[in-house]
């Protein structure tokens, strides 16, 4: 019996001995086609019986980086699993997945540390407005442009989305005394809630010194900080983003930098990266990352090794290990 | 007759605690410090000043008075009695000479700690995830281009040279991040006050830490304690965090380890001659620099002066201080 076709959209760095090991139960290819005309054709050819397909991020332009409609309907019949790297999947259409009966598998939890680290990193620089104290020492001036600011310690960090990443920064700010509390579209049990306090999205924004953006992006989370969210924050609020940068309005967060609405802002993630919003990038305050979320070797291979598992389950169990949320009602 | 009130001085600036500075005056007469440099200083402490018994003093009156040494100690008369130092690190005023003239020094230990912790896993962070080299990269248009991988703290080995309070506020944090906590003092500490670190001799935290934090006082003794020896015991690719004084590690034996990449990467917020700091570093990319910004928020600084000015009361109206500098505990 021959074995079942995997295909691998993007590249593996640093798991290829853990990749050539599904060898054994899985025959794998690399895809190389170099533009979408030719990927859709192949797909019809000599990927027209993969079954399981490793997707990463990729630049935009690759064929296959960004996984909507018009590709899912060129997909074979025998394509039954999509393994993505990455917690954040916004850049594949699971709606159009589910019609399909494609499954999709992300990765969270192996996501959660790293992302946390660049998190709390944003909340110091943010709080205590590090960026131009280092560009003054850069520049030969000390500490002339380096602001007296704020310490975290008895804050009230506010996490909107507290899923692994936020449990992750919570312990973290409770490092630092900062007191937690968060809005999900449920309350988590107890065990997962550690402690934090369950509030309305209105309570957050109106009671919280710092707000930690951790949901996931989707058509009801897009611009969910918009130019109301930021009207109903405390003055001086600080912002922290390592979510999607389209859950803020980028033109709003610039506009409420320079009312002073907003006092701080540390940022990993943009609307349009990598375009950056030239308001911010003219911004001397507000601490800025190029998506570096997960960029360690360690989490890095710990990524593509959950991935690599996925596939093996797929492979041998037809199941996956860590279906996306929307996909959860489709395997029961 | 009327008992005269004790004059005490102020060297430099109380920024927030102003109410508290004028409070004093039921149990002292005040008087805020108008020399324009040391020289006119010494003429008046033997004029409008000869009568002082305490001196309230910041880390940037040396400006005007220069070191409290034992040439500027013998102008004071055999009134002065109490040198009250707004900071952790006194090394500016020159212990011996005080002890032999009877003059009694208070500093601020614990206020600082968080503030300083804050910094100290800011730098940690900033160091191991390269994340000086990702921000100036965004900033020049580069988004995070041909900026590499790096490491991740979670199960790094974290090594405290000089486990004080601020030391331990700094394991807290470090523990949030999933890093082992290893350390060395001069005596080991209690079981309660190492709180799970493990207690090694010198060599062995230079030779078996991932992360090496320097959090000891500067004095003739640990004055380039961090020199040529010291890194060659160190492991290959160490990281390196300074929030104690520059002068503890030898700048020019650092720049040279960061050039044989011995030292990876390095987190700094004091420098040996600050504000000039080796060149070698300015124009290093990968390392993270902040001039000095270790207590610089509001809350710290306010609880900082009224420790000093809580000094000032208590050896005014008990005769003993509350911090008195550990080289100087037996003599209350």
């Amino acid at each position: 019996m021959t074995k079942p076709h995997v295909l691998l959209l993007g590249e593996i760095v640093h798991a290829k001995a853990e990749w050539e090991a599904l060898s054994e139960v899985a025959t794998l290819s690399v895809c190389d086609s170099s533009t979408k005309e030719e990927f859709i054709r192949d797909l019809a050819g000599k990927y027209s019986d993969v079954m399981a397909v490793y997707h990463c991020h990729m630049k935009d332009a690759k064929p296959g980086a960004i996984i909507n409609k018009e590709l899912i309907d060129a997909l074979p019949p025998s394509l039954k699993f999509i393994c993505h790297n990455g917690a954040g999947y916004d850049m594949v259409d699971v709606n159009a997945c589910a019609k399909k009966g494609i499954i999709v598998s992300n990765t969270p939890g192996t996501v959660s540390d790293a992302t946390a680290d660049v998190g709390m990193f944003l909340i110091l620089g943010a709080l205590r407005e590090f960026y131009p104290a280092m560009t003054s020492l850069r520049k030969g001036k000390w500490n002339m442009g380096a602001p007296i600011s704020r310490d975290p310690e008895g804050k009230v960090l506010g996490i909107l989305g507290m899923g692994g990443i936020g449990s992750a920064i919570k312990r973290r700010a409770e490092g630092f005394d900062m007191i937690t509390q968060y809005h999900n579209p449920e309350p988590l049990s107890d065990e997962l809630a550690a402690g934090a306090k369950y509030v309305s999205f209105d309570e957050l924004l109106a009671t919280s010194d710092v707000i930690s953006l951790n949901l996931p992006l989707n058509a009801q989370t897009r611009h969910i900080i918009n130019k109301d969210a930021f009207a109903k924050m405390k003055d001086g609020v600080v912002i922290v983003n390592t979510a999607r940068g389209a859950i803020i309005d980028e033109q709003a967060l610039v506009d409420a930098l320079e009312s002073r609405k907003v006092r701080c802002a540390g940022l990993d993630v943009f609307e349009a990266e990598p375009q950056i919003h030239p308001g911010l990038v003219a911004n001397e305050k507000v601490i800025l990352l190029p998506h570096v979320g997960t960029r360690t070797y360690e989490t890095q291979k710990k990524m593509e090794i959950q991935v690599i598992n996925n596939v093996r389950s797929a492979v041998t169990e037809a199941k996956l290990l860590n279906v996306v949320p929307e996909h959860i009602s489709l395997v029961h | 007759m009327t008992v005269t009130k004790p004059h005490i001085l102020l060297l430099g600036e109380i920024r927030h605690a102003k109410a508290e500075w004028e409070a004093l005056s039921d149990v002292a007469t005040l008087s805020v410090c108008d020399s324009a440099n040391r020289e006119q200083f010494i003429k008046d402490l033997k004029g409008k000043y000869s009568d002082v018994v305490a001196v309230y003093r910041t880390f940037n009156s040396v400006a005007i008075t220069g070191r409290f040494d034992a040439e500027l100690l013998k102008e004071f008369s055999p009134s002065f009695k109490y040198i009250c130092h707004n900071g952790a690190g006194y090394d500016q005023i020159d212990v011996v000479p005080c002890t032999e003239q009877g003059v009694h020094i208070s500093n601020c230990p614990s206020t600082v700690d968080d503030a300083t912790a804050d910094v100290n896993m800011f730098l940690i962070l900033g160091a191991l995830r390269n994340f000086n080299e990702a921000m100036v990269n965004l900033r020049k248009g580069n988004w995070n281009v041909g900026v590499p991988l790096s490491n991740d703290p979670d199960g790094k080995v974290l090594g405290i040279l000089g486990m004080g309070g601020i030391g331990r506020a700094l394991k807290k944090r470090a523990e949030a991040f999933g890093m082992t906590v290893q350390y060395y003092n001069r005596n080991e500490l209690s079981s309660e006050l190492a709180a799970g670190a493990k207690y090694v001799p010198f060599d062995e935290l230079l030779a078996t830490s991932d992360v090496l934090s320097l959090n000891l006082p500067l004095n003739p003794k640990t004055r380039h304690i961090i020199n040529k020896e010291a890194f060659d015991k160190m492991k290959d690719g160490i990281v390196i965090v300074n929030t104690a004084r520059g002068a503890v590690m030898d700048e020019a034996a650092l720049v040279d380890a960061l050039a044989s990449g011995k030292v990876k990467n390095v987190g700094l917020d004091v420098f040996e001659a600050e504000p000039k700091i080796h060149p070698g570093l300015v124009s290093n990319e990968k390392v993270i620099l902040l001039p000095h910004m270790g207590t610089l928020t509001y809350e710290t600084q306010k609880k900082m002066e009224i420790q000093v000015l809580d000094n000032i009361r208590a050896a005014l109206t008990t005769g003993k201080l509350n911090t008195i500098v550990p080289e100087q505990a037996g003599l209350q």
